[in-house]
């Protein structure tokens, strides 16, 4: 399939201008064809695996494609067509652009409008937590909701009475961040499948009151502020 | 058998609905009309080979401006539809359409709008204007260009076909977002043909772009530089670059749409791994910059339009340059911000609404070169001069408006809500809309051979600023107020309805803004010659479309002018450059080839609309048939003799000595009584004429 | 270098070459969009076969391969060209015609199989989006066959004038910017769907 008895000699000088020589078509094309093999060597023997072969063979492909545009389309010859290289380049950037944000675009909404992505948000959302990974089938519809403000190092109110599947939520009108964790200090455990309730400032949290009993809960980097929390059956 | 050879078209397809009714009967007397009309005057043959065929970019744009000026109406007249139904239906009242036909009517307002009438008069502009700028005879392509125009006319039928076959349009929003606009959920012909009129007219438009940038940046006079080169040019160039560059995208995305509803493709269905989320990134990465597209050459208008009733230069004419290119350059990086609420995470959120902010910036810094040129000015306020001072205002409210809704969290309050549709009405009306009207009547004088009514031209500006507040703050407001957008229904309780209803009345002002443009066209023609534009430069430009006559003679100039500055007729003005001799001229020749191959591609559209597969196919092979003689036909130019030339030139010179120069004051302008007045004496005149001759 | 004023002629030829340039760069991007979809979708096979399981890496080599020799054959047919040498010029593009045609032959044959198996483009979205990428590139590689075919029949009956070398000129552009194309579909659906 290759070509045959074809003249690698020019009979006369040709110009060096942006029309081609033959010699810039052997060398592209000897060059090209070294190009499509040793990525289609590498993929199928598995030289190299994973992320590494894929940049790889793009990254061939990318020069491959600098190959034939600068010995088959004789771009950035000659001084003229000097728009045609401000053009390919343009298009280039945009064609990045177009392919590069629209995977970066789809792959962000992939992960976060996925089917358990969208549950969790919306499990955060309302209030209804998980145990151990699993949602809580006991607790649905509507319950009470309690909350607990921490400003100025305290957290009001000191008691919270609650049944079982309320919710409850921190709401950190303190400067700085507080990580709310169960139980006395220095030990704590986790309550209904939260090791620990990361407040930012200024923001609340809510998680659901899935199990009963008495439990305290405190900033387990300032333990001053603390609280008790009762949920009856 | 019928089926193979009408597809899905059957007798149901045909009006039996008021409104398909009424649309058919209009469109159809109307075009009764135009053919009494044209057999009546034996005006047929003059028609096809003055007008049809033609390539001079100057009958070309004065035939966009019709289509865009008809299609300005057709779009204005669904908006007049989407004010009255919504200030009527609330509470118990529904209003006078039904919900789908509602959906219906905004989408075709919104696809006209920007399509066929933002997109037709924009092109109208830079063929007719652009040329006599760079100092050139014609576009690079002539064929290209009466293709461009007749393929975008093919468009302008398809959205228009409905009526008469079909009796729905696409009723999904006007970029029809999947999978609404997938086949499951639209399975009507509604979105094909929204699918067919956007692609031929998209091909069109992408044809005439790349002919643009071919003629600015190869065609220009010797000695102008890019530098050297007239805002508007520039404005062009920026905006056509852009289309090049994001065409292609519309062209590609609407063929899958197309596949997913013609050969059960899944690339934005529900089912079998089907994305609608890619949908909605790939139409907006080239629906944002077309709204840039759209804007662009209206900030060229508004350069010339300042400089020129400024009596300077512009200021800071490089910063102006720099400030379109980052406008375009940074229009394909903001896409995004159409769908904040899509559910992607804060940080992609957030990188797009800082991108969005960003393009403030280069916006106003042609605001400032625009304020700065004004300084110091000796400024006349004319007609363009008064859209200019209305375009600041309004867009100026828009861009704020815009900038707030590149906040992510402020745009999930207000996404979709009425305060989006006031902002992005705000920059097209104010930006694009008012840059074409200033264009129009600025350059009116060059194409029409007689200036425009100054007096009822500045009743029609006013209209306009004010119908336009009237119209759109109680829109911001209702946004503001938890409306959303694309109600054909509300509660009573919600306290809207008189909002609905102001906004109504300003649509009726402006409703009567476009009656006094009519009014001020029809009055300019019946004083034209008081009006008439003899020496070629009634504003006292700077620019080279100036030199010419009014209107320009099919090769624009005699002699290609040589160029060394900005504002290169203003410089030729002080110098009083010596004519060179005259030489032959080449011209193109006119050709149908546009017309037939536009033909072909409304009937492949109309086929795969209707499912009628072999007419889809001798089409397509009918199109390409027509491609193929095109590029074999070597005879495509004919030559002027230089003394036919030299003659022609001074027939136009002792013209221009024996009538008197026009003025620009406008005392004697017509004012509004005494148009009416005229008319009413007009139409007394032909009633009596025709009673005496029945006697 | 010489500086010499251009003809009406050499002007209006650098325009023509310019705007097709401009053209084809649109039609770049109106791949880069089928490459997006491909990129983003051909992952959706809905449990079926993916590219690994479907593709032959040989065919797609020999196809890249042909496409490639043709693109060369193009190149030194255009040499011929703008030399005047007609046999010369109908040798090289009548070799570039017959390869383009193996090309599509073989690209033929894989889609028949495929068909045949039931692996259609209305099965998912992977199959729709790799039947549009690579038949989009081979609708285009056949309209550059029947333009070539149409050109070679003008150039036997009236010769090699400048306006058929011109036309030539913007086919081997045309031919050689499918090429470049094709480089990326081998690599980023065939190659990548085995790595």
């Amino acid at each position: 399939m290759t070509s045959n008895g074809m003249s690698k000699k020019s009979h006369k000088p040709t110009p060096k201008s942006e029309h081609g020589t033959t010699r810039s078509y052997v060398i592209g094309f000897v060059l090209s064809l070294i190009f499509t093999v040793i990525p289609y060597y590498l993929v199928t023997n598995k030289t190299i695996a994973g992320s590494a072969l894929l940049a790889t063979i793009l990254g061939i492909a990318v020069l491959q494609m600098f190959i034939q545009i600068f010995f088959f389309l004789h771009l950035g010859r000659g001084p003229k067509p000097f728009y045609n290289v401000v053009f390919f380049f343009a298009t280039a950037g945009i064609i990045v652009i177009v392919i590069g944000a629209s995977l970066f675009i789809m792959n962000n909404l992939y992960h976060n409008m996925s089917p358990g992505e969208v549950v969790r948000k919306q499990a955060q959302d309302e209030g209804i937590s998980q145990v151990g990974g699993a949602q809580t089938g006991a607790c649905q519809g509507n319950k009470d909701n309690h909350i607990v403000v921490i400003k100025d190092g305290v957290a009001s109110p000191a008691h919270t009475q609650a049944n079982r599947c309320d919710t409850l939520t921190f709401l950190n009108q303190d400067k700085g961040k507080r990580e709310m964790v169960f139980g006395p200090h220095p030990n704590y455990h986790s309550y209904g499948g939260e090791d620990m309730v990361v407040l930012d400032d200024g923001r609340p949290e809510t998680i659901t009151l899935n199990e009963t009993g008495g439990f305290m809960f405190h900033d387990h980097l300032y333990p001053n502020l603390n609280g008790h929390l009762t949920v009856a059956p | 058998m019928k089926e193979f050879w009408l597809g899905k078209l059957n007798s149901h397809a045909l009006p039996h609905e008021w409104f398909t009714i009424l649309g058919s009967i209009s469109f159809i007397m109307l075009g009764l009309t135009v053919i009494a009309l044209l057999t009546y005057t034996k005006r047929w043959k003059w028609l096809w080979n003055e007008w049809l065929t033609s390539v001079d970019p100057k009958k070309i744009g004065i035939m966009y401006f019709i289509v865009g000026g008809f299609m300005l109406l057709r779009g204005g007249l669904d908006a007049i539809m989407i004010w009255l139904q919504q200030s009527l239906s609330s509470g118990a009242s529904h209003g006078y359409l039904s919900a789908e036909h509602f959906q219906q009517v905004f989408t075709a307002h919104g696809n006209i709008m920007v399509f066929f009438v933002a997109m037709g008069l924009i092109f109208g502009l830079i063929n007719y204007i652009v040329p006599l700028q760079i100092g050139a005879r014609d576009l690079a392509s002539p064929f290209m260009n009466t293709l461009g125009f007749w393929l975008y006319v093919a468009g302008v039928v398809m959205v228009n076909m409905f009526f008469l076959f079909g009796g729905e349009y696409a009723a999904t929003g006007w970029l029809a977002v999947a999978p609404l606009s997938g086949k499951a959920f639209s399975p009507g012909v509604g979105v094909d043909y929204w699918i067919w009129s956007l692609q031929i007219s998209g091909v069109g438009t992408t044809l005439g772009a790349i002919n643009f940038i071919m003629t600015i940046l190869k065609m220009r006079a010797k000695g102008m530089t890019l530098l050297k080169m007239p805002l508007f040019t520039w404005g062009s160039l920026c905006s056509m670059i852009m289309a090049v560059s994001v065409f292609p995208l519309l062209t590609m995305t609407l063929f899958l749409v197309f596949f997913d509803r013609y050969f059960g493709t899944h690339f934005f269905t529900t089912d079998a791994g089907g994305n609608a989320m890619m949908y909605t990134n790939l139409i907006w990465m080239w629906g944002h910059p077309e709204v840039y597209i759209l804007m662009l050459p209206s900030f060229g208008v508004f350069s010339e339009i300042v400089s020129t009733f400024s009596h300077k230069p512009i200021a800071y004419y490089k910063s102006n340059v720099l400030g379109m290119i980052g406008v375009s350059t940074l229009a394909l990086s903001v896409w995004l911000h159409h769908f904040f609420t899509m559910g992607a995470s804060a940080e992609v959120n957030s990188a797009f609404g800082v991108a969005t902010m960003i393009i403030a910036i280069p916006t106003t810094v042609l605001v400032f070169s625009w304020i700065a040129t004004m300084y110091k000015g000796r400024i006349r306020f004319t007609t363009p001069m008064l859209w200019f001072l209305g375009f600041i205002g309004i867009f100026a409210l828009g861009g704020i408006s815009g900038v707030l809704l590149a906040i992510p969290p402020v745009d999930f309050q207000l996404h979709n809500s009425l305060f989006l549709v006031a902002h992005f009405h705000s920059t097209v009306i104010g930006g694009v809309l008012f840059g074409i009207f200033a264009g129009l009547n600025y350059w009116f004088p060059k194409i029409a051979g007689f200036r425009l009514n100054e007096r009822i031209g500045r009743y029609a500006v006013w209209c306009w600023i004010i119908g336009f507040f009237v119209a759109f703050t109680p829109l911001y407001v209702l946004g503001l107020m938890g409306a959303t957008r694309r109600l054909d229904h509300y509660d009573a309780s919600k306290g809207w309805q008189p909002f609905y209803i102001m906004a109504f009345v300003g649509g009726l002002i402006i409703a009567a803004g476009v009656a006094l443009q009519i009014v001020q066209i029809i009055a300019s023609f019946i004083q034209r010659k008081r009006l008439r534009d003899t020496t070629g430069d009634p504003w006292d430009g700077r620019t080279l479309e100036w030199a010419t006559a009014s209107p320009p003679p099919s090769y624009n100039f005699a002699v290609i002018p040589q160029v060394s500055t900005r504002d290169a007729y203003f410089e030729m003005k002080q110098l009083h450059t010596p004519k060179h001799a005259y030489e032959d001229i080449h011209m193109p020749k006119n050709t149908a080839s546009g017309i037939y191959i536009s033909i072909f591609a409304f009937l492949a559209g109309f086929g795969f609309v209707w499912e009628i597969n072999w007419l889809a196919v001798v089409s397509i092979i009918g199109i390409i048939v027509c491609l193929i003689t095109r590029t074999f036909n070597e005879d495509s130019e004919y030559t002027i003799p230089a003394e036919v030339v030299k003659k022609m030139e001074k027939a136009q010179a002792a013209k221009v000595r024996t009538e008197h120069g026009s003025n620009s004051d406008d005392e004697a302008d017509m004012g509004l009584i005494e148009f009416v007045k005229t008319v009413l004496a007009w139409a007394l005149g032909m009633a009596l004429s025709i009673v005496r001759k029945k006697r | 270098m010489t500086h010499h004023v251009e003809t009406h002629e050499e002007a209006a030829n650098d325009r023509v070459m310019f705007g097709f340039w401009v053209y084809l760069m649109t039609d770049l991007l109106m791949f880069a969009i089928l490459f997006a979809v491909y990129a983003v979708l051909h992952g959706n096979t809905m449990g079926g076969p993916a590219g690994r399981d479907l593709f032959k890496p040989e065919l797609a080599l020999a196809e890249t391969l042909i496409l490639l020799t043709s693109s060369f054959t193009a190149g030194i047919g255009m040499i011929a060209a703008r030399r005047g040498i007609k046999r010369q010029v109908l040798v090289w593009f009548g070799i570039t015609f017959l390869l383009g045609l193996a090309f599509l032959g073989i690209e033929l044959f894989e889609f028949a199989e495929f068909i045949h198996e039931g692996h259609t483009m209305t099965v998912n979205a992977f199959l729709s989006s790799f039947f549009v990428l690579v038949g989009t590139h081979g609708l285009h590689i056949t309209s550059g066959l029947l333009w070539l075919a149409i050109l070679l029949a003008f150039i036997t009956k009236r010769g090699l004038t400048k306006a058929n070398v011109r036309k030539l000129a913007l086919l081997s552009l045309f031919w050689h910017f499918l090429d470049i194309v094709w480089i990326f579909i081998f690599t980023v659906v065939y190659l990548r769907a085995f790595v």
